[in-house]
């Protein structure tokens, strides 16, 4: 089939709108906080049958033809992106962060993976009917499909929550991306059999096609991954660069595409793997990293999502019983499985209800799920739009609920307590030390001598005065929570500041002997509260607690 | 962590390099005092003891303040053995690696040694007869109390040789960064979060610098951005530091660990420099 000019002429009419519209509308939702990925669905929403095909029915049908070469050029597009989008997904994944984080990661992944799938599998293999089953022979799959739909997550939204909550380099945050990662790696996985069992296994059995998958991830992530980590420092020295290495990625990755859908399951699998093992290279810098997604998220990315919205009609298509289902066992499953693993993993309660919001969002990688089964006729229309639903759901309610459990957020400003603010009129540093120690520890219930006792070592060992009238007695000592109290005093006391200036707001900090960073963390969010040194001597001039921090929060 | 090591062993061989590493660990033995145990894995036959005799003569050791210790068998289980036995505060071994016949061999023995050993590792690179000692320390810290006391000890360590150089450094690494950054839209891009991150990160590594007091040797700190393990890695081997001090205290070795290498696994697996690791 060739395309006639009026084809090429409606072809790029029509990505060239669908890109303007996911750009608009992506733009305005980024604006406001919330994933271009939810704006891009939207502007296809509009674009669709939903709207302008209801709308104005005959320029839509020129625009977006059913059945002519432009269909075809347009679908040829909407794969090439899809497979650009899992194979970028895979550069991200690193094997070893899933390595490193061990036992809490895996925890975390499996359960997030083993109770979402249990309930859905159950639901859908027992009431089919009622989650809206296609064809009734393929009930097998379709529970594995609706199990898998529900345990899938999204490392892209959710590292983007974690790094607007300001969580991303913590712990909490690091497991939670490794236990992410592990579940898309299974998920994928998982979801690739499922295909397999439903679509064109080009000739071979299912067996067949079940051994060369997992002969391929393992050739792919053992063996190839070495091979690849040594030919990028070669390329990247020897070719253009980013050319050289760009066309590496992408090139690596449509050939492992081909071949997976060679065998029978979905090219998009190839994909994911080769990006894996791609980006698991140390060489691989950062900059290529950014490059990639820039191009595929401005371009490809848009078209895919844009695409969905074509697809099928939101409106004809909605069930609210399904969509309540699915919502409720995705928030059930996803919320509780990772809550319990995390919890055995021993993480406290709210971390492991924030870990468990914190990988519900499914984003991006459930629709890419979600239009697949449909295409293989695995699910009913009605279905993807749950899907769909639920995945925006998801993603933009993950943050506001992490938010919510990680509330007790140890940074200087929460920590700071009225009560602990004192104006004072001492002339010795250990005197103010001492009664600082005494307000906290009868704040605190503590041992106020032992906690001295420290504070002084410390102080002998190195004078904490800093500068502009600042000083910084601190300890490690035995509690659970960092606590600070201030004195300002009237004169200054020498705590041997490297400007030479007397210390006239002494900060005392106690942090748990177990948290060494937090104690650095708060030292410097301290330290550059007092650079200015105008804005100190405004600060010195309150007279009252309120005042001072209320002047200290907004220095 | 004792310091300075009390006794020193060494898993002596008689590869081309072995006379020259037995010279590195006599300037040691000196420099800290200290008593000296050879390991030697082989059959003690005459012909070996007395290549053992002339290699401790010609090096300069006392030949009766020097226990050796023949073992057979696994070398590296036996060696591992010993070092327990003996009560071993630092085990010298060499790399091999640039042996290429006993390469494979031998540089697994070395790498068993690493992960494997209950007491600190110092696994000299290239030895020298002339042992010049260490002049240019790197140490890698994650700001816990165990990688404290590993920069402590290297510092005495660093004052003992009259360094000139000592650099901390400290790895960041944020995995899906740059999916990450292009969610939040155009306004951002990866490098600048990096670059926002470095800075936080290198004012913390300054304050953890200042809390540790150490006087004498001027300290550099970096903040380095990369995979963390093999971002230390790559600066230790292209800035030509002499010793690279890692904490092995916490880290338990897994057979996961080798297949996706990640923090110390890298230095283990591709020797930067000569590598101490204190335990």
């Amino acid at each position: 089939m060739q395309l006639t000019s009026e084809n090429i002429v409606t072809f790029l009419l029509s990505i060239s709108l669908m890109l303007l519209s996911a750009k608009l509308i992506g733009e305005l939702f980024n604006k406001i906080g919330q994933p271009a990925v939810v704006g891009e669905i939207i502007a296809g929403i509009i674009l669709g049958p939903t709207v302008f095909g209801s709308l104005l029915p005959h320029t839509y049908n020129w625009l977006f033809p059913q059945n002519n070469g432009v269909k075809v050029a347009l679908d040829g597009i909407v794969n090439l992106a899809v497979i650009m989008l899992l194979l970028v997904s895979g550069l991200e994944v690193d094997l070893s962060v899933v390595v490193k984080e061990g036992k809490t990661a895996f925890l975390t992944g499996v359960m997030g993976i083993i109770i979402p799938f249990a309930l859905g599998f159950t639901a859908a293999y027992f009431f089919p009917h009622l989650l809206g089953i296609k064809d009734d022979n393929l009930k097998l799959a379709f529970a594995l499909f609706i199990g898998i739909a529900l345990s899938i997550s999204a490392l892209p939204v959710i590292v983007k929550t974690l790094m607007d909550l300001g969580i991303f380099k913590t712990e909490i945050g690091y497991i939670i991306v490794a236990a992410a990662m592990f579940n898309d790696i299974v998920g994928w996985l998982i979801f690739s059999i499922i295909l397999s069992m439903i679509g064109a296994n080009n000739g071979h059995t299912f067996n067949q096609t079940l051994i060369l998958l997992i002969a391929f991830t393992l050739f792919v992530l053992l063996i190839l991954r070495k091979i690849i980590n040594k030919i990028i420092p070669w390329i990247q020295k020897n070719l253009n660069f980013p050319g050289g290495v760009l066309n590496f990625i992408l090139i690596l990755g449509f050939l492992s595409a081909a071949f997976t859908e060679y065998i029978g399951i979905h090219a998009i699998f190839g994909s994911f793997i080769m990006g894996i093992a791609i980006g698991d290279s140390v060489h691989i810098k950062e900059r290529t990293k950014e490059i990639i997604q820039q191009f595929i998220t401005n371009i490809f990315a848009p078209l895919f999502f844009v695409s969905i919205g074509l697809t099928v009609n939101f409106i004809t298509n909605f069930n609210f019983l399904i969509v309540a289902v699915i919502l409720i066992f995705a928030f059930f499953g996803k919320v509780i499985g990772c809550g319990i693993g995390a919890r055995f993993a021993g993480l406290n309660k709210n971390d492991s209800l924030a870990v468990g919001f914190g990988m519900n969002s499914r984003g991006a990688m459930e629709i890419i799920l979600g239009i697949l089964a449909f295409q293989y006729g695995l699910i009913h229309a009605n279905v993807f739009v749950a899907l769909v639903i639920m995945a925006l759901v998801t993603s933009v309610s993950s943050a506001p609920f992490m938010k919510y459990f990680l509330k007790v957020k140890e940074n200087l400003l929460n920590i700071l307590s009225p009560n602990l603010v004192l104006f004072t009129n001492f002339t010795d540093k250990n005197e103010v030390i001492k009664e600082l120690v005494n307000q906290v520890s009868k704040n605190l219930k503590l041992n106020s001598d032992q906690i001295y006792r420290e504070v002084i070592e410390r102080e002998n060992s190195i004078p904490t005065g800093i500068a502009n009238y600042l000083a910084i007695p601190h300890a490690r000592v035995d509690i659970s929570r960092p606590a600070i109290a201030i004195a300002i005093n009237k004169k200054g006391i020498d705590f041997e500041a490297s400007d030479g200036t007397p210390s006239r707001i002494i900060f005392l900090l106690l942090t748990p002997k177990s948290k060494n960073e937090l104690q650095l963390k708060l030292l410097v969010e301290i330290v550059n509260k007092f650079k200015d040194k105008q804005k100190v001597e405004q600060l010195l001039l309150s007279s009252n607690t309120t005042d001072f921090i209320s002047m200290f929060k907004n220095s | 962590m004792h310091f300075p090591f009390k006794k020193l062993g060494l898993a002596l061989t008689f590869s081309p390099t072995g006379f020259a590493l037995l010279k590195e660990t006599k300037r040691l033995k000196e420099l800290f005092n200290s008593e000296i145990v050879l390991i030697h894995s082989g059959k003690k036959d005459d012909e070996s003891e007395q290549k053992i005799g002339e290699m401790i003569d010609n090096s300069g050791l006392a030949k009766q303040s020097t226990e050796i210790i023949w073992v057979q068998g696994n070398p590296a289980n036996e060696i591992l053995k010993v070092t327990k036995s003996k009560n071993v505060d630092l085990l010298i071994a060499g790399a091999l690696e640039k042996e290429p016949v006993l390469k494979y061999y031998l540089g697994s023995v070395a790498r068993k040694i690493m992960r494997e050993a209950s007491s600190s590792v110092l696994i000299i690179e290239s030895p020298s007869e002339a042992a010049a000692g260490f002049k240019k320390f790197c140490v890698s810290t994650d700001y816990s109390q165990d990688s404290e006391s590993v920069i402590k000890l290297s510092y005495q360590f660093a004052l003992m040789e009259n360094a000139h150089e000592f650099i901390i450094v400290r790895d960041i690494y944020t995995p899906g960064l740059s999916s990450a950054a292009m969610e939040s839209g155009s306004t951002s891009n990866a490098e600048e979060v990096i670059s926002i991150f470095q800075k936080e990160e290198e004012e913390k590594l300054n304050m953890f610098v200042r809390e540790l007091n150490l006087k004498g040797i001027p300290v550099i700190v970096k903040c380095l951005y990369g995979r963390e393990g093999w971002a230390e890695r790559d600066f230790v081997q292209n800035n030509n530091i002499d010793i690279f001090a890692v904490n092995g205290k916490t880290k338990k070795f897994y057979f996961f660990d080798r297949l996706f290498p990640n923090e110390l696994e890298f230095s283990i697996k591709h020797l930067p420099s000569n590598l101490l690791i204190l335990r």
